[in-house]
């Protein structure tokens, strides 16, 4: 049955509640010291009482509960607090990292669900045949290389041996607006996150297609005329599409995970790393809302896959009519 | 008149290539269909029909090659034609309908856009309006009401009959020479089934297709056929007009498949099944595939294959019981049926059925009076 947006919504933001309870409660229950991050190395030489006072001017005495009431009312404001490394406002450390990332995940999400496809269907078209089989298999070995490892060799390769790439950052130092240094800099980690997803899914599409094209329909379409081709297109690609889209929408997550590994690898300046820190040196209200992002993106990617599948496919679109099953062949 | 053959199939044979050997599925085949006419294919499930179908029109599943013999199409030889040709010849030339009419449409597009893009594909100058034209033409010519209505219905919104009907508008939306029917009404309920054999019956006096009709329902071939030919583990035993086949049979196998008719079921008191099961093809028996489950079966039968004998100008079967040496089994087969047929008639054997029904009835009568 098809879910009214108003339902949708409803469900993603409950979802957003309790991810952001979960990482509160989280976060300050796990063993450490938040003061590390605030005051660096001074925090190991400072006095019992001089810690319960830093505690108390950062709000860290109160209960959780109460914290979290505070939280979520200045959050309401659009105040998130400020980071206690970077003693800034969090979502102006954030904002720049957060385009980096969005510009390497996106594309990479992009990139590899295009030859994911395009994969699939040239797999699916010569299913068997000896270039589907190579593929196959080297499709295979190479979905199982993790992630850090291809990310070092390639760097070991490319930007320590050849010297043709840089292997870290985002850009060059101070060239932020540099579209050319920019896209030098994002070759390497675009290529891990594109070969480390795409296989997996290309293999997922080639299956699908496998599938569709094994229906009794694309006989009869062959029957009336068509030729392999144009049925791969018009007729098993189309029907597809829906499942295409949600497989698309359910590996936002993954994706995502893999653009973190990636960025902590090449020790690009974008989100990842900076949850990984902001984990490690209890940057409370860092990590709160980079959680908080990352878990919009995997959400909205969810419902909104599925909202996009649902409209697609005319079956789930309408209830079957009762007048329209009944015909003339039914008198 | 002897009317022309629109289509000539010459000693085809096509086997599936599988780890298990060669699978015969059909051998030595030889047939003819003329032009206007109904031609029934009949067998029982497995003998090797469908297979004949798709070789057709060049269509057969991966594993499946033609191993010899020819398909000529008003003289053209199909095997030569490039694969850009035989796509033209589809549709235009030969159409096939299938089995299943559940899945035979494409679920996720709507009906009139189905027939839409075969119109299109075989006139590709034509513009939007003279195909929509063309589409509820087709639909009205296949019996579906408000055709205007329903151009832009899903295959869900339509019941297994209205969905083999639109099936029939796709095959025969370029007035195809040839229409292949593949057990067109086996999934649907009689009532629709009969409906949709007047309406091919029609369209085909109509249109003047010629039509192989491929069943395993001797009561549906005596509705449309012209002519039936009766195949047999992947070879045809016996074909000829279609009064021939029911009324002057010669092949054991036809025998059977005649008396396991309901029609004559009455007559003979019981349907009569045949004993056994087709034979594996992976490799076929030597001699006639049908000795094993045949009462009647020579010895001949058993070591060679039969050739043709001609019954009439028309009717043909491969038996050795029609071999001039064989009169005297043909004989003994004459005497024990007229022998059955005596004993039936004097009632010495009611039928289970009917015994059944009198006790019931009895039963009846005894609750009735208290
Ligand atoms: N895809 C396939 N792979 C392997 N063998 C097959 C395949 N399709 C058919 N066969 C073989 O070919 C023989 C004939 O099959 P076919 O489908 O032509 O039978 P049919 O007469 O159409 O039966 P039905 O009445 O059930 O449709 C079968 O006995 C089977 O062994
Ligand atoms: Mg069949």
């Amino acid at each position: 049955m098809k879910m009214s947006y108003k339902k949708r919504i409803v469900i993603f933001l409950v979802s957003i509640f309790f991810l952001s309870v979960l990482v509160f409660a989280m976060s300050r229950l796990a063993p450490g010291d938040p003061l590390v991050s605030y005051y660096g190395e001074r925090a190991e030489r400072m006095s019992v009482e001089e810690k319960e006072r830093a505690m108390n001017r950062l709000g860290l005495n109160e209960p959780i509960i109460v914290q979290y009431g505070k939280w979520i009312q200045n959050a309401a404001q659009g105040d998130f607090g400020i980071s206690f490394k970077y003693k800034q406002d969090v979502l102006q450390v954030i904002e720049g990292r957060l385009v980096n990332t969005l510009i390497l995940g996106g594309v990479g999400f992009l990139l590899t669900f295009f030859f994911a496809l395009l994969l699939g269907i040239w797999c699916a078209f010569y299913e068997d045949k000896l270039l589907d089989r190579i593929i196959c298999k080297v499709g295979t070995i190479t979905s199982c290389i993790p992630e850090f490892w291809l990310s070092l060799v390639l760097i070991l390769v490319f930007s320590v041996n050849l010297k043709l790439l840089p292997g870290s950052g985002a850009y060059d130092i101070g060239q932020s607006d540099n579209l050319a240094s920019r896209m030098q800099h994002l070759i390497l980690p675009l290529i891990v996150v594109i070969m480390s997803h795409l296989w997996y899914y290309a293999y997922m599409i080639r299956n699908k297609l496998l599938e569709e094209i094994r229906q009794d329909y694309v006989l009869l379409a062959r029957a009336k005329g068509m030729s392999a081709g144009k049925i791969m297109f018009g007729h098993c690609v189309r029907n597809i599409m829906p499942a295409f889209i949600s497989i698309m929408a359910i590996s936002l997550p993954h994706i995502v995970e893999g653009t973190y590994i990636v960025e902590m690898v090449f020790s690009y300046p974008g989100i990842g790393t900076l949850s990984f820190e902001s984990a490690k040196y209890h940057d409370y209200n860092m990590l709160m809302v980079l959680c908080l992002i990352t878990g919009v993106i995997v959400i909205f990617g969810n419902i909104t896959g599925q909202a996009i599948s649902e409209h697609i496919d005319p079956r789930m679109k309408e209830p079957v009519r009762m007048e329209e099953v009944t015909d003339s062949d039914g008198r | 008149m002897k009317k022309e053959n629109v289509l000539e199939i010459h000693n085809l044979s096509v086997s599936f290539h599988r780890a298990e050997g060669e699978t015969q599925a059909v051998r030595d085949v030889s047939l003819s269909l003329r032009q206007g006419e109904v031609l029934a294919l009949v067998g029982e499930s497995g003998c090797g029909k469908s297979v004949l179908c798709k070789s057709l029109i060049r269509l057969l599943p991966k594993g499946a090659d033609v191993k010899s013999g020819s398909i000529r199409m008003e003289g053209k030889e199909l095997s030569q034609l490039s694969e850009k040709e035989m796509c033209k010849l589809r549709g235009e030339g030969i159409s096939m309908i299938f089995q299943d009419p559940l899945t035979s449409l494409n679920p996720t597009m709507t009906i009139g856009r189905q027939i839409d893009e075969t119109v299109k594909l075989h006139h590709p100058s034509w513009k939007k309006e003279r195909r929509k034209e063309r589409v509820l033409e087709l639909l009205k010519l296949v019996g579906i009401e408000e055709a205007g209505k329903r151009y832009d219905s899903y295959p869900y919104q339509f019941s297994g009959g209205m969905r083999q009907r639109c099936v029939m508008a796709i095959a025969l939306a370029c007035n195809p020479k040839i229409l292949i029917a593949d057990e067109p009404t086996t999934a649907l309920d009689v009532t629709i089934q009969a409906e949709i054999l007047k309406q091919l019956k029609e369209i085909q006096q109509k249109l003047g297709t010629s039509i192989l009709f491929v069943t395993h329902d001797l009561g549906v071939v005596a509705q449309i056929a012209d002519r039936v030919a009766v195949m047999y583990a992947g070879k045809i035993v016996e074909y000829g007009m279609a009064e021939e086949i029911f009324y002057d049979a010669r092949h054991p196998y036809t025998w059977g498949l005649l008396h396991a008719l309901p029609y004559y079921a009455k007559e003979r008191g019981g349907l009569e099944i045949i004993p056994g099961f087709p034979p594996h093809l992976t490799p076929p028996p030597a001699g006639d595939a049908f000795a094993i489950r045949d009462q009647y079966a020579l010895r001949m039968d058993y070591e060679q294959m039969p050739p043709f004998f001609a019954v009439s100008e028309t009717h043909y079967a491969a038996t050795w019981l029609l071999d001039e040496r064989a009169a005297e089994a043909r004989k003994l087969i004459e005497e024990r049926k007229s022998r059955n047929r005596s004993i039936r008639e004097e009632g010495g054997n009611k039928d289970k059925y009917e015994e059944k029904k009198e006790q019931k009835e009895q039963k009846k009568e005894q609750e009735d009076s208290p």
